[in-house]
């Protein structure tokens, strides 16, 4: 074929000539270059006196910023009162510093914006994201929410009844019974983390006073950490951070509590008559975050279950069909760490899924990866690392995370090199980690027909398989 | 459609980031900078638009191609045969059998999906920016020579499957009111059918059925390709010469009629869902033509009814009344937004609710909020604050993970509109709405003769009315 090459040097007119003579597309695909170095934003951070962080990042050119502080409280701190933080977290919206739920909700939308609050395991969340030119006010705005929450009783009823039907709905949707099955069956019920749902009667009970009480003890300048991405004035927000949250008492420490999972082996098994599909949850303990064996796992599980050219995925969505949406991930929590594989799996092909699942973890388990496949892996980590944090919001997040995980400043810095230096035999020693005869297994799914496929599962053989209902 | 979203879903929703825009600067508490996406935009001779914008925000380009063809026009006998088709696309072509193109992305460091929406199907993918040659050419590659066979079309009619069932079979609510909705508005075939497909129908589609859609609907002239983020102008233009110039000219697609006539008596259907334990109520209106000063003022009447929490519907059924919980709607929702369709287009909105609550009562409680802003005018305050939400809301779409929501931008403006510059018209066009028009709209549009609702009976928890048809299964 021959071709002329249009100059690149070519000021680009709107109608420029067409540059072509070829009659089919060239069958040699064009090379890849190496890719250019991604330089990871920079960011600012100062404690104020009363020992509440605070994270400046400025980003981008679109005129809007995102405020959000991040307080290191959660279900962690509940005790026994499950749900405690997720209602107290949603009742701070609905009044606060003498403002009605309608003024607070009005407030926001003239900045652009929306108040969003949710309470995580460890970490619960005030956030907005506004237009540039109100991020003083947004600033403002959350303060008086995570500081001066009236919790009113008015609507202390009305919002716990909104719960309570997302409870119900919830629980007829496989994903969470899977979900809430795995946690309990991991943590056990004497932590937090396992302790998933309440009874009705238990959350029932919560009162204004309780809320008011969890918030008091739980809520301080000590345990919050703001940040503050996108297009902003940082002087002016500095002043406005002082002026909102400076006087804001220091309260207590971080609280974590150490978990102690429940090794397996465990099948636990939750009856769906009728079901079309299986919904299979596989978890294993994994290296925790900033371990060695940290960023490893990551590529690993990249290259077994976690991205679309990932193993599992290939060869039972993408060669056998019995499925749309497998996946795995790495989830990293203070003090804890896990490696999930969940799928949902035609009721048919229960057993010949898992069969083939027990089969890739054990292949990477004897052989390291190929050169090819290795590296496709990393660089696939290193840009999806480019890619997810070239917005406010995922900068916001990425920081946060590493602050809330104890990592080092320079932890985003480093991420790709590290990433990239994850050698071959290091991929195939992560999932050593995943030992089939400790494995965590939950199948949500018609027992009648799935149950003789799960026993004859040589890796199933022995363990007893306990049929439980959620909640 | 296609495959799960790999790239992670952000906490917060829409976090401002500049993605091939150039605002003029914002200092804090300046006057409201106006949105500028800088971009250049042509056409082959062939047909095929492209649309070029670059920005300098981090190493990665973000590489679209849609096609003029979605889930509307399908052959009768096939429902869900355009997003199969999407899924056929993903499996390999010419020059890159299966496996090859997946793992050409994801081993350069990106990613990639595609999705099936009612006027378009689009492919895409996110990459650093060393690798946007080798996606041109695949791309390219795939929209000249797909290799469709029936060892594909059989594992890709499995994985649909798998999608419907986990989307639709297994869970509660299933397809309302995302399907059931339009079915029950509209009257067109083409609006009115069953788009995510019926499983034996999917699985009754043939590889000759695919190369006849194929030949139908994907060449260049009925696509768009955007290519947006760290790019050098001239040398992308050079590329894309390269790889889609040959393609020879297709002769033009042809669409049926998709029209809808004015809807003049209110509709209504029940069914009961035996996996919902709740309740659940929603409402869909036909919308005026995309595009029209109408258009526009439908945009800030869906801010204002159901936008956030301080929308008149968000009041009244959550925050006064109790009904729900939370209320969700807007136009093309929850496939899309207001901007990426072609055609006839509902605003909807939908909630779930206690079985205590009566249905008149519901209906009454939304009767008052669509009958006030049907007859008295919206004050200036409530106006400018609609139009704030909506600028704020278009930054986000523009902005976000990967260039998704730019691309998707321009894009349909490209396709629908042969003008991906109206981009930078939009704010224009909001900034001309006024409370008469808001008024005027709303008497045409939300007329109860425009509506059309349909309720879920929980399954699990009673029995559905002896008056229920059953529909949408």
């Amino acid at each position: 074929m021959r071709r002329m090459i249009a100059s690149l040097t070519a000021a680009a007119l709107l109608a420029a000539p067409m540059g072509v003579a070829a009659q089919e597309l060239p069958s040699t695909p064009p090379p890849i270059p190496a890719p250019k170095p991604f330089k990871v934003p920079a960011s600012e951070t100062y404690v104020l006196e009363n020992g509440m962080k605070v994270t400046l990042i400025p980003y981008g050119v679109v005129p809007k910023a995102v405020v959000s502080l991040q307080t290191y409280t959660g279900s962690i701190n509940e005790g026994p009162d499950t749900w405690l933080a997720g209602l107290t977290l949603d009742m701070m919206r609905e009044g606060a510093a003498g403002m009605t739920a309608a003024q607070i909700a009005q407030k926001a939308a003239e900045m652009g914006g929306g108040l969003a609050v949710n309470a995580g395991t460890t970490t619960s969340a005030v956030s907005i994201n506004v237009l540039s030119d109100r991020t003083t006010d947004a600033i403002g705005l959350v303060a008086d929410v995570a500081q001066r929450p009236g919790f009113p009783e008015s609507e202390l009823a009305r919002v716990k009844a909104n719960w309570n039907r997302r409870l119900a709905i919830a629980l007829t949707q496989p994903g969470t019974l899977a979900n809430a099955a795995v946690t309990r069956a991991y943590y056990g019920t004497d932590h937090p983390y396992g302790r998933v749902l309440p009874t009705p009667a238990q959350f029932g009970a919560y009162d204004a006073g309780k809320l008011k009480a969890w918030h008091a003890a739980n809520f301080g300048a000590k345990r919050s950490h703001l940040y503050i991405a996108g297009r902003f004035d940082a002087a002016t927000v500095k002043a406005a951070v002082e002026k909102a949250f400076g006087g804001w008492a220091a309260g207590p420490e971080r609280a974590l509590i150490p978990v102690n999972p429940k090794s397996g082996p465990q099948v636990l098994l939750l009856d769906r008559p009728g079901a079309p599909q299986s919904t299979i949850n596989l978890v294993f303990p994994a290296p925790e975050a900033g371990s060695a064996g940290d960023i490893p796992t990551r590529v690993m599980n990249a290259l077994l279950g976690g991205s679309f050219s990932s193993r599992i995925t290939r060869n039972i969505r993408e060669n056998k069909g019995y499925t749309y949406s497998p996946g795995s991930s790495v989830a990293l929590l203070p003090t804890n760490a896990v490696w999930t594989f969940n799928a949902d799996v035609t009721t048919a092909a229960t057993g010949p899924s898992l069969t083939e699942v027990f089969k890739e973890i054990r292949e990477l388990q004897a052989t390291p990866p190929g050169d090819e496949e290795a590296a496709g892996m990393r660089q696939y980590m290193a840009g999806l690392f480019v890619i997810q944090n070239s917005t406010a919001g995922a900068l916001v997040n990425t920081l946060a995370t590493r602050d809330s995980l104890g990592l080092p400043r320079d932890w985003l810095e480093n991420y790709v090199p590290a990433t990239l230096a994850v050698t071959n035999a290091q991929i195939s020693e992560a999932a050593k980690r995943l030992p089939l005869d400790k494995m965590t297994l939950v199948v949500v799914g018609d027992l009648k027909v799935i149950t003789p496929q799960l026993q004859a599962l040589p890796e199933l053989k022995g363990v007893e398989f306990k049929t439980v209902t959620v909640p | 459609m296609a495959m799960k979203q790999w790239v992670t879903a952000l906490a917060l929703a829409g976090a401002a980031v500049p993605l091939g825009l150039v605002a003029s600067p914002a200092a804090a508490q300046s006057a409201p900078a106006k949105l500028k996406v800088e971009m250049q935009y042509f056409t082959l001779p062939n047909g095929l638009r492209v649309v070029l914008a670059k920005d300098t925000l981090s190493p990665t380009v973000t590489v679209g191609v849609y096609y003029g063809i979605g889930f509307r026009i399908e052959p009768r006998e096939r429902t869900g045969f355009a997003h199969l088709f999407e899924h056929l696309l993903f499996q390999g072509s010419k020059n890159a059998p299966k496996g090859v193109h997946i793992s050409t992305i994801s081993n350069a460091g990106g990613v990639l999906n595609g999705s099936t929406r009612y006027d378009f199907t689009n492919y895409f993918e996110v990459v650093p920016s060393n690798a946007l040659e080798r996606m041109l050419w695949l791309e390219a590659d795939r929209m000249s020579a797909p290799v469709i066979n029936d060892e594909v079309l059989k594992n890709q009619q499995g994985v649909v499957g798998n999608e419907v069932k986990v989307n639709v079979l297994n869970q509660p609510y299933s397809t309302w009111p995302w399907i059931d909705l339009p079915m029950l508005a509209n009257t067109n075939w083409y609006n009115s059918h069953n788009f995510y497909g019926e499983l034996k129908e999917i699985e009754a589609a043939t590889v000759e059925d695919a190369k006849q859609f194929f030949d139908s609907f994907y060449k260049p002239s009925n696509a768009v390709l955007v290519v947006a983020g760290d790019i050098d102008y001239a040398a992308t233009k050079a590329m894309v010469e390269k790889y889609y110039g040959w393609m020879p000219k297709a002769p033009p697609v042809k669409l049926p009629d998709i029209s809808e006539p004015r809807q003049t008596a209110e509709k209504y259907r029940a069914r009961t869902d035996k996996l919902a334990p709740k309740p659940g109520w929603a409402a869909g209106y036909h919308v005026p033509a995309r595009g029209t000063p109408e258009w526009y003022a439908m945009g800030l009447i869906d801010q204002m009814l159901v936008k956030g929490q301080d929308s008149r519907l968000y009041r009244k059924l959550v925050a006064e009344t109790g009904i729900a919980g939370e209320v969700g709607g807007g136009i093309n929702f929850p496939l899309g937004n207001m901007f990426n369709y072609q055609g006839p287009m509902l605003w909807s909105f939908n909630f779930t609710h206690d079985a205590n609550r009566s249905r008149d009562e519901i209906k009454a409680a939304v009767d008052a909020v669509i009958e006030d802003l049907r007859t008295r005018k919206v004050t200036p305050e409530e106006l400018a604050r609609a139009r704030t939400k909506m600028r704020s809301s278009l930054y986000s779409t523009i902005d976000g993970t990967g260039r998704i929501g730019l691309i998707d931008l321009l894009a349909v403006y490209a396709l629908f509109d042969n003008d991906p510059n109206k981009v930078n018209t939009l704010e224009d066009g909001f900034a001309k709405v006024t409370p008469e028009l808001i008024q005027k709209t709303a008497q045409e549009y939300l007329r109860p003769t425009n509506r059309s609702i349909y309720v879920i009976d929980p399954g699990a928890a009673q029995p559905a009315a002896p008056a229920a048809q059953q529909g949408g299964k």
